[in-house]
């Protein structure tokens, strides 16, 4: 009996030793993967981060300690360029959300009626343009001199606008392209949420004389916020990282009205091999994403799942 | 767990191992030549000219060109990669110093002077003079360019106007085509407004008139990178961006963001009376699918401050050997070829900047590209350091470039703006290790 229970219990821990053995086999390539992919670069741009590192001489690198990051917190260009980037990503998508909503509205309402399906794929049709090519159409409409916008301005005898020269329009200009670019997004999601309300409770609403507000607040939103907080993360993450649309339409510029931070990370690295601010850069953007997300996450996601 | 630790940690080595394993690949035995180039306007001519040399010698020439930062940004690596993937490097003239240090390009000085046959005296001076740097010769200078003032000669001589010889008549003239009803839709001038790149060369091509932009540098100074202390916000550097500043009243709309390009569209166009622009684009306006003026515009020397010498902004292309190359002597034997009087002759005959003097001063050029007097003016009297050529020629350029768009968008005064600009070039020397005061 003794010997017995003994041999079971090597094989039972044989068998775990093995199952675990098995585990870590298993996700080796992934581990791998995420080390040479994710952990390297990270840990190297903290490394390059700390040095005064520069592409065009690599054998001058010193290591220089928190220099780059005392120099990043006075660059004008640096601070103007977080808060462009958090104001186009605040504004645009306010505004993805309002026009997703109505444009949601009106397609749900239309449903049924003949067309409608080829309509609302035309409408949706931006989402897939990359933003470089939307950048340089967009820079083409609203040229000051060729364009068609201020063309038809001039029509409807309205004052025509200097769409990407002016320092006060050109970030606005950028924004209204995004939100053209991806309100339609936003319609899809909601579109789905509002197709999952049960029809019964639908015809309660109507019967009871619900207010349109009544019907958003306890019907409606109830049932589309879970995709649209999704939706609001991915363009989030996405505005965060905004570059195309800009590189392509005003360069950040006129002066630093455009400015956002990976198109100044794109310049310290890449134009002026400045590796060292270029990662400090990289890094800083880094830790406000991340700040920002877990923010938003705590605070929109708690409500979900109540 | 031990083993699996071990097991990973070789797997780890194995992978990084093959991946630093391979840098640059050996092409010494097949026969073609690399040349890494910018996509300016006469590629096409030189890629024909490769066609030539093939024909010749059975030598197949590859020109890969690229835009202006992705040249400078591939050339660059493959200096840091001791790779050997091109063998002839075009190369612009505010690099020369980042290039001959960097240990990218090989010097050429002695190849220069085994080759007598080269006539190296008939390259034009001031160019020269561009392609060295301390003792070294980083390339053969052969495609210079320099800034001429373009201006419409049937609308002056209708007005009885005579090319602007000061900044004082170039406004003068400017504002007289402005907003004229005599000239509906027509605008005084177009400039580089953009920032970055296009307005802060803009500056370099300017201030000279006025002042200069580093204590040590100015026109015909020997050393001229002694004392990097900027001088950005001094009066007379900020008097060259209040000048920009004046000019955009007499730009079409949207010129803030104008650079090379809009600028030369914008004359091409018959929009605008004068521009001051590269001598690589004046071929262009004579192409009468792509420009209505063809025959309507001359060339001037640029203008200046009243009573001072014009200083004419110098800039182009020399053509070095890839430090790292497999195929040195092969290399060298194409540079030879195509910078020979006879080819380079050719070369310029369809569309190739002229680098010779004996170029300038030939008839049948001349008759073709009736600006190479003005041409020939010009290179008399530029300044080989009027962009900087030192390693952070770049980033200066642009650092100013920016500073000075917020000044031109009105965000800033001009004295603000240089001021800031002045603080972060003077940073950007004193990391360089350059003497600031």
């Amino acid at each position: 009996m003794k010997l017995e229970t003994i041999r079971t219990d090597i094989r039972l821990r044989h068998g775990k030793l093995y199952k675990q053995c098995v585990g870590w086999v298993l996700v080796l390539p992934t581990v791998l993967y995420l080390l040479v992919w994710t952990v390297y670069p990270l840990i190297y741009a903290l490394y390059a981060s700390l040095t005064n590192m520069n592409m065009a001489r690599p054998l001058l690198t010193k290591f220089v300690g928190f220099t780059n990051y005392k120099l990043l917190i006075q660059d004008q260009f640096f601070l103007t360029a977080v808060g462009n980037t958090l104001w186009v990503t605040l504004l645009s998508i306010l505004l993805e959300l309002i026009i997703g909503y109505l444009m949601a509205k009106l397609f749900f309402q239309a449903q049924g009626t003949k067309g409608i399906g080829i309509l609302r794929t035309i409408f949706i049709l931006p989402i897939m343009i990359t933003p470089l090519i939307t950048g340089l159409l967009w820079s083409y409409i609203l040229n000051p001199t060729l364009g068609i916008m201020n063309h038809l301005l001039k029509l409807f005898h309205l004052p025509a606008l200097d769409w990407f020269g002016s320092s006060d329009i050109a970030l606005y200009s950028i924004v209204a392209i995004n939100v053209w670019q991806w309100a339609p997004f936003m319609m899809l999601l909601i579109l789905a949420g509002l197709n999952s309300i049960p029809s019964p409770l639908e015809e309660v609403a109507q019967l009871e004389g619900a207010s349109w507000w009544q019907r958003l607040t306890n019907l409606e939103i109830p049932y589309i916020s879970q995709v649209v907080v999704l939706g609001i993360f991915i363009r989030i993450m996405e505005n965060l990282k905004m570059f195309d649309l800009v590189y392509a339409t005003t360069n950040g510029g006129p002066g630093k009205a455009t400015e956002i931070v990976s198109l100044l990370a794109y310049r310290q690295s890449f134009l002026y091999y400045q590796t060292g601010y270029g990662a400090a850069i990289a890094i800083a953007i880094l830790v406000l994403s991340i700040i920002l997300v877990q923010f938003l996450f705590k605070l929109l996601w708690r409500r979900e799942v109540v | 767990m031990k083993k699996v630790f071990l097991v990973l940690l070789s797997f780890l080595l194995v992978l990084l191992t093959a991946c630093s394993g391979q840098t640059g690949s050996s092409n010494a035995e097949d026969n073609t030549l690399r040349v890494i180039m910018i996509a300016d306007p006469w590629v096409d001519v030189m890629k024909e000219f490769g066609q030539k040399y093939e024909k010749e010698t059975g030598i197949k020439v590859e020109v890969s060109a690229y835009s202006y930062d992705q040249t400078h940004q591939k050339e660059i690596l493959l200096g840091n990669q001791k790779s050997s993937a091109a063998d002839v490097i075009v190369l612009d003239s505010p690099w020369v110093g980042e290039f001959a240090e960097g240990g990218i390009v090989e010097d050429l000085t002695s190849r220069i002077e085994k080759t007598p046959e080269l006539n190296w005296n008939d390259f034009i001076p001031s160019f020269r003079d561009v392609a060295k740097w301390k003792g070294q010769t980083v390339g053969v200078p052969f495609a210079p360019y320099y800034v001429m003032l373009h201006y419409r000669k049937d609308l002056f001589e209708k007005e009885g106007f005579e090319p602007p010889k000061n900044y004082e008549e170039l406004i003068r003239i400017a504002d007289h085509f402005t907003d004229n009803p005599d000239y509906p839709g027509m605008y005084g001038i177009a400039m580089n407004n953009e920032r970055g790149a296009p307005v802060g060369q803009a500056y370099f091509e300017h201030i000279w008139h006025f002042g200069k932009p580093f204590k040590s540098m100015e026109p015909g100074s020997k050393d001229p990178y002694s004392n990097m202390t900027p001088l950005l916000s001094s009066p007379e550097s900020v008097a060259v961006v209040k000048m920009f500043k004046d000019l955009l009243k007499y730009q079409p709309p949207g010129a803030l963001n104008y650079a090379w390009d809009e600028r030369a569209q914008a004359f091409a166009q018959g929009k605008v009376a004068m521009i001051m622009a590269w001598s690589v684009r004046t071929p262009g306006f004579l192409d009468e699918e792509r420009s209505q003026v063809g025959d309507k515009f001359d060339t001037a020397i640029v203008p200046t401050v009243k009573g001072k010498e014009p200083v004419p902004p110098l800039g182009g292309w020399l053509m070095g050997i890839n430090k790292y190359s497999e195929n040195k002597e092969r290399a060298w034997e194409f540079i030879k070829w195509m910078n020979s009087k006879e080819v380079h002759k050719e070369f310029v005959l369809k569309g190739g900047p002229p680098a010779r003097l004996s170029e300038l001063n030939d008839p049948d050029l001349k008759e073709k590209f009736p600006w190479f007097d003005t041409l020939a003016e010009s290179a008399e009297k530029a300044f080989a350091d009027c962009r900087p050529r030192i390693l952070e020629s770049f980033q200066i350029i642009d650092t100013v470039g920016n500073h000075i768009s917020e000044a031109l968008s009105g965000k800033l005064s001009v004295e603000q703006a240089m001021k800031q600009a002045n603080d972060q070039v003077r940073n950007l020397m004193i990391q360089g290790g350059y003497k600031v005061d």
